[in-house]
């Protein structure tokens, strides 16, 4: 059992972390476009 | 019926992403749909893995499958989606279809490391070793050492033409190592340890809806990450615009 909930973990991090990167990256860029714009 | 909703999933998500292309700042608004596609699929995906029947040969640890297998999907739908980006701008020089290209690619490099971490997760208890130097492992290592290269081509290089241009036919030329990837338990001809693809395994019912219905909730998992991706790699390239605009 402890590899099973190893295999969704590690899945469920990289998803999750993936689209919390692209939401600061997103915030990030906003800003960025205000500030040159 | 699982073969054709997974086949319906990636002609459906497909077509948006390329409609998308067309006007990112005006269609974001419907990348919430898929997400609420995606939200109620996963749910159900981790209830169908949880009620599944234990296998008997290996117990509990082949449900790593549930999450092993379905990745495979966006893998090839993201490096083939790099690929035609990547012809698409060689045609029409758009950097739409760049940014569609470099958004494929890199949530496709993200679903083969995952296949990449889940696989020897579940090979250990099973096999007794984490890697083997199987034709299976090596050549999908390859692949993503491929898209890697791709990525890295890209941040060394942002913005410029030449860096498209290269990292376009790069990324049509990378897909020729998918069938490789594909086929290997067959090239193999029985010396590799990875089990032969599960279409022709013929799996029973009720763990091959599993692996269905978790194909279909990557699929569409990966259309919203794309779409998030694509969104930011157009708010970048304003971003770049104005900068220059004002230092003109």
């Amino acid at each position: 059992m402890p590899w099973v909930i190893a295999a969704y973990a590690v899945t469920g991090v990289a998803l999750v972390g993936y689209a919390i990167h692209l939401r600061a990256a997103r915030r990030a860029a906003l800003r960025d476009l205000q500030r040159r714009s | 019926m699982v073969s054709a909703a997974v086949m319906l999933s990636v002609a459906g998500a497909l077509a948006w992403l390329l409609w998308l292309t067309g006007d990112v700042g005006e269609r974001i608004a419907t990348t919430r749909w898929v997400g609420a596609v995606a939200g109620v699929l996963i749910p159900v995906w981790l209830l169908l893995v949880y009620y599944a029947p234990i296998e008997i040969a290996q117990g509990v640890i082949q449900k790593i499958f549930y999450v092993h297998i379905p990745a495979i999907i966006p893998t090839y739908f993201g490096f083939v989606l790099a690929a035609l980006g990547g012809a698409l701008y060689l045609r029409a020089r758009d950097d739409r279809w760049d940014q569609l290209a470099v958004a494929g690619a890199e949530v496709g490099v993200l679903f083969c490391s995952l296949m990449l971490v889940v696989g020897p997760i579940w090979a250990k208890p099973a096999w007794g070793h984490w890697w083997v130097w199987d034709l299976r492992l090596t050549t999908t290592l390859m692949l993503w050492f491929i898209y890697v290269a791709y990525l890295f081509l890209r941040s060394f290089a942002f913005g410029s033409d030449t860096a498209k241009t290269f990292t376009a036919v790069y990324g049509i030329a990378g897909i020729a190592a998918i069938p490789f990837v594909y086929f290997a338990v067959d090239l193999a001809q029985g010396s590799t340890m990875h089990p032969s693809n599960p279409a022709r395994e013929g799996l029973p019912p009720e763990m091959g809806r599993t692996v269905g219905v978790g194909m279909v909730t990557f699929i569409w998992l990966f259309a919203w990450l794309v779409a998030k991706r694509l969104e930011l790699a157009a708010l970048q390239a304003h971003a770049l615009v104005a900068s220059r605009v004002r230092s003109a």
